[in-house]
């Protein structure tokens, strides 16, 4: 059972090998020319030293007798050089091909992400997120080289040196065989079976370690104003202290199977020895092929001697792929391509009886909504924090689907608009603004991707950052911050307006345009923003329009929400409506 | 040089710290070693008497079972020498985390906050875990690769002096070429940390603003992208990489060679072709375990091969760890404060500038005291210089001159945009700055930021559960939850970064009553704001422009 489960969540990423099959095949023979070429180099050796020493033996006996030298030496220089450049062949071509499974993973994981809708995004936080994507396919890298190339070339090898005892003492081929069968089967199924709960606790506590010392970090000025840093510490510790115990206790199961494996070897070439002796004596081999048989065996000890380490760490493996498997399988709602086009201009917008539900919420985010904004109006849409508001934009630049009811955008119903045209005609400026690290240039660009520096620059003086931006000895290429941190939150605003100002949108969607400004500012911009949406349909979402001097510009129609009802609903008699 | 010694020495100095594990690991390595060795010699004893002198092996059987035993306790050995590699190596980690997290205290609280965070995280998680082969598997392998092939060799030399020449002739090679290659594997590997962490904080960035990327239509290019960096760091890796299995394969040819060069000698030895030193004297015993021998004195060097990036590995953490520790904490930020001239005041700063590296001085030179019990409101343009002036009083930045004095024991609090919200339920998030407070307390802390009915009607009431950063609160209840906090503790001075900024009306309304009640307990506010319900609540107000203070009458507004 357990083991079918194993498969079941290995089988993904099995499969993402088996496209590289050409390459997997072939580093797992390089592996297994290395591990017969060090068989064979020692069981020679033994062999023809032991030879060496009876043809002497006989001579100084009077005995005539001879040893062909050449063939033997020729055999032991041969074996001798392809061990060396085999494995280093192998172990060059092997991670040469693990790194490209890994790059191909990443990509494909972030386009996972990428497809994901906003509720799930805002669950999946960053940190957390940053673990999946690195740390996860780190541990993924280990399902090859560590996992599955290893025991099947040690199998095989077992199998082939059981084979080649056979040919010459076939109780020992079958002692060894069957006893080193059983001991790969414990050093791998038992090993994984040992530190499968550690292992996978290890994984989680580490998760947990990095996320507890994210909010350390970005929590140190009021931890230390109250005082509680310590505090906080403490719990760190205690994390810590749950890894390490984890680690402890997969550190000494690791180190038991590598004992074994040893143990295993010695015990195998013990028993091939009395075997083979007992052969001897009997007259069925010679000295030399009685000698030659326990060296073959000893010298397997280097195929099995890493399995126990790679297997007692199976269970992060495992976790990693679970994780990772429920992440894509978030993904599967993918939508049925749209082609529907959208009208140039002003996006006229409706949403009819639309209400959403979040999975696990008391109450709908929205309930039975339904508002019509007219191609060139613009609707304040007020209500306060919780009302449902952010809800709103998500629907109408669908990074959430509605529940029930139906949203038109341009006269086209919005899950039928081509996606590349819609991310072209909305735009929105949310409550959150993303600041990339990068170049103020990189952050611009990421909405016109083509614009020249003369084009940024008068986005820059369109929000009114000029003054700011010039004084900046970098220029366009000064680096912005994680998160934007190193710009004050009205500059970081006013650079996600500016980013918006470069594109030519239908339906703008601005999430309290004018938060953290002050009047000043709000003063000159508020003209500007007015003059640009002349043409485009707005969406404000504002929470109150009590202070004029912060309202945006040429409101034409309100509504209010009150938890996720529309209340109010009326035409203010547009303030100086140009037609587009 | 001296620069690439430092990490080593730091590293040295955390090794001496667990000389107890590791010696302990070093002696199971070098019994088990010599165990080895002896086994090898019972294998060739077996062999030389059943062969040489005819024995039959049922009147071996004692000697089969001390190999036997010999093998056992050899298990025994390597077992004790992981364990205690392994415990030298978890209490060195503990402590290595222990003294970076002292360090980035110390350090200015926001700075430390706004440096790249996942940079850090993996600093303090990833990078201190890749201490781990250093401590564990590489120090101890590298006392035993000395001590093991010198006791091999006394072995060989006992038996034929002259195979023993050929082992010692091939011994200072190794040394010279893991050299060569180690010095360019340690260049590149702190190469490869770089690009890591790097890569590290690329993946963060573009994952935290996927949405942003949505709404442009930028996925497609920037999954390009991620794809192009992690391929880059395939590149990367693959240079150390190619060096560091040079150094493996250099010592298995070394190994194979010998093993090769060995059994021709011996084989010639016994056949009597060879006349010179002690070869005549070579019997099948002394050959057969010179030979076995052979490959076990190079096995401890390629263990060591094997730990070498591990090596390379710990000195590029430890690099990274030093650059960390190396930010000079500013003195003015470790010293205590002297108390204020005044004696009513409860922070002063008095001729006090600041400057960010790249962008010139940012305040000042600027004098400013904090009554007991008065409500000062500072605005001023964005990025005038607010916030950095609210934390210089809090003593989280160190001025560049001039001094801030502080009343002896003053408490204060702090709340900015992104109020702190940790992973635990509603009561952990309270108590984290009132370990004693009663449920009651919490419940009416929360009334009082107007957050009392909203969490009347959670289920899970104070025990209901928040996610990282506070996942299922909204921005509002967020920062009504760290107003919660205010009135839970007992600061004297309370220190707001533009509280209101992104709440609705109804929290804002809630914000600057609880603000307005606070200022009547009697606590002193320091409040940065454009909002003008908060700036009503001043008995104080200041304009910060370009980096200058100015003082606003009360008569005039608020129209700065």
């Amino acid at each position: 059972m357990r083991e079918a489960a194993l498969v079941v969540t290995l089988r993904p990423w099995l499969g993402q090998l088996a496209r590289q099959r050409r390459r997997l095949w072939g580093g797992a023979g390089l592996l297994a020319l290395t591990l017969l070429a060090a068989v064979g180099l020692l069981a020679l050796s033994g062999w023809f030293i032991t030879a060496s020493a009876l043809t002497g033996m006989a001579l100084a006996a009077g005995i005539a007798a001879s040893l062909d030298v050449h063939v033997p030496g020729g055999g032991i220089r041969l074996f001798a050089v392809t061990r060396t450049l085999a494995r280093y062949a192998e172990r060059l071509y092997n991670h040469d091909t693990v790194l490209r499974l890994l790059a191909d993973l990443r990509g494909r994981l972030f386009a996972v992400l990428a497809g994901l809708d906003a509720r799930t995004l805002a669950w999946q936080r960053s940190s957390d997120w940053l673990n999946r994507l690195t740390a996860d396919i780190d541990t993924l890298d280990g399902l090859y080289l560590r996992l599955l190339a290893p025991p099947l070339v040690s199998l095989a090898v077992i199998g082939l040196l059981a084979g080649f005892l056979a040919l010459w003492v076939p109780t020992a081929g079958l002692a060894v065989g069957a006893g080193l069968a059983v001991a790969w089967l414990w050093l791998t199924a038992g090993q994984g079976w040992l530190g499968m709960a550690a292992s996978r606790g290890q994984v989680a506590h580490r998760q947990r370690l990095r996320s507890l010392v994210v909010e350390h970090l970005q929590g140190l000025a009021e931890l230390e104003a109250y005082g509680r840093t310590a505090h906080h510490r403490q719990r760190l510790r205690a994390c810590e202290a749950r890894l390490q115990r984890d680690q402890r206790r997969l550190a000494l199961r690791a180190a038991l199977g590598s004992a074994l494996s040893g143990l295993a070897v010695g015990l195998a070439m013990l028993a091939t020895l009395w075997l083979a002796a007992a052969a001897w004596q009997g007259g069925e081999i010679g000295g030399a092929v009685m000698v030659m048989l326990p060296l073959a065996v000893l010298a397997l000890g280097e195929a099995l001697s890493l399995l126990p380490a790679a297997f007692t760490h199976l269970g992060a493996t495992c976790a990693a792929a679970e994780r990772l498997n429920a992440l894509a399988a978030a993904d599967r709602q993918a939508a049925p391509p749209a082609a529907e086009t959208l009208p140039d201009g002003a996006l006229p917008v409706t949403l009819d009886g639309v209400t959403l539900h979040y999975p696990g919420a008391l109450a709908p985010a929205l309930d039975a909504v339904t508002l019509a904004i007219p191609a060139g109006a613009r609707l304040a849409l007020t209500g306060a924090s919780g009302a449902g508001k952010s809800s709103v934009a998500a629907l109408l630049t669908r990074q959430l689907a509605p529940s029930r009811g139906e949203i038109r955008l341009g006269g086209a119903a919005l899950t039928d608009v081509a996606e590349p045209l819609l991310r072209e005609r909305v735009a929105l400026l949310g409550q959150r603004v993303d600041l990339f690290q990068g170049s103020l240039a990189d952050n611009l660009r990421l909405a016109a991707p083509e614009a020249d520096d003369a084009r940024l620059w008068r986005a820059i003086d369109w929000v009114a950052l000029t003054d700011w931006a010039a004084e900046l000895p970098a220029g366009l290429a000064t680096p912005v911050g994680e998160g934007g941190r190193q710009l004050s939150g009205g500059q970081a605003r006013r650079l996600a307006l500016a980013r918006l100002w470069l594109r030519d949108p239908g339906l703008v969607i601005l999430d309290e345009p004018f938060a953290g400004l002050d009047a000043a500012t709000v003063a000159r911009l508020a003209p500007r923003l007015d003059a640009w949406l002349a043409g485009r349909t707005a969406l404000y979402l504002v929470h109150q329009l009590a202070d004029a001097r912060f309202a945006p510009p040429g409101i034409s129609h309100h509504a209010h929400l009150v938890e996720g009802r529309v209340t109010v609903f009326a035409h203010c008699g547009a303030i100086g409506q140009d037609e587009g | 040089m001296r620069h690439a010694s430092r990490p080593r020495r730091w590293l040295a100095g955390h090794a001496a710290g667990q000389r107890r594990w590791l010696h302990l690991a070093v002696a199971a390595g070098l019994a088990a070693g010599l165990l080895t060795v002896a086994q090898l010699a019972l294998l060739a004893w077996l062999v030389g008497r059943l062969l040489g002198e005819g024995a039959a092996p049922a009147d071996l059987a004692p000697a089969f079972a001390a190999l036997a035993g010999c093998l056992l306790l050899r298990a025994l050995c390597q077992w004790a020498q992981e364990a205690a590699g392994q415990e030298a190596s978890l209490r060195v980690r503990q402590r290595v985390r222990a003294e970076l997290l002292d360090h980035l205290a110390a350090l200015e609280p926001v700075r430390a906050g706004a440096r790249h965070s996942a940079g850090v995280a993996s600093l303090l998680v990833e990078q201190v875990e890749a201490l781990d082969g250093y401590f564990s598997r590489f120090l101890p392998q590298l006392r035993l690769a000395v001590a093991i092939p010198l006791a091999v060799l006394v072995v060989v030399v006992w038996l034929d002096w002259l195979a023993a020449l050929f082992l010692l002739l091939a011994a200072p090679m190794i040394p010279l070429f893991m050299a060569l290659v180690g010095l360019g594997a340690e260049r590149l590997n702190r190469d490869q940390y770089a690009a890591v962490s790097r890569l590290a904080g690329h993946f963060l960035d573009r994952v935290r603003g996927i949405t942003t990327l949505q709404l442009f239509g930028r996925t497609a290019a920037v999954t390009r992208e991620v794809h192009a960096a992690a391929d880059h760091y395939r590149r990367l890796s693959l240079r150390p990489l190619r060096l560091a299995f040079l150094s493996s394969a250099v010592l298995e040819f070394f190994a194979s060679v010998a093993i090769a060069v060995v059994a021709i000698y011996v084989g010639f030895g016994l056949l009597g072709y060879v006349e010179y030193g002690p070869s005549p004297r070579l019997t099948l015993f002394s050959g057969l375990l010179v030979l076995l021998l052979a490959p076990e004195f190079f096995q401890p060097l390629r263990s060591l091969a094997q730990h070498y990036h591990d090596r390379a590995a710990a000195l590029g953490a430890a690099e990274n760890m030093l650059a960390l520790l190396d930010e000079r904490v500013h003195a003015q930020r470790c010293a205590a404060s002297p108390p204020p001239a005044r004696p009513a005041c409860l922070v002063s700063l008095a001729g006090v500038t600041l400057s960010h590296p790249g962008r010139g001085r940012v305040l000042g030179p600027l004098d400013l005291d904090v009554a007991e019990g008065e409500t000062l409101v500072i605005t001023g343009a964005s990025g005038a210089g607010k916030s950095v002036l609210l934390q210089l009083l809090a003593g989280f930045v160190g001025p560049d001159a001039g001094e801030r004095c502080m009343a002896p024991g003053l408490r204060f609090a702090w709340l900015d945009q992104r109020p702190l919200l940790i992973h635990g339920s509603l009561a952990d998030n309270l108590r984290l700055i009132a370990p004693a407070a009663s449920d009651a307390e919490l419940w009416q802390a929360l009334q009082r930021a107007g957050l009392g009915d909203f969490c009347a009607q959670l289920p899970g009431g104070l025990a209901t559960r928040l996610g990282e950063r506070g996942a299922g609160l909204s921005g509002g209840q967020a920062q009504r939850l760290a107003v919660a906090r205010l009135f839970l503790s007992n600061a004297a001075l309370l220190l707001l970064d533009e509280p209101t900024a992104n709440l609705d009306e109804r929290t804002e309304a809630c914000l600057v009553a609880a603000l307005g009640e606070l200022a009547g307990e009697g606590r002193s506010l320091v409040i940065a704001t454009h909002h003008p319900a908060l700036m009503a609540l001043a008995t104080r107000h200041l304009v910060v422009d370009a980096g200058r203070l100015a003082s606003v009458a009360r008569e005039e507004g608020h129209d700065a």
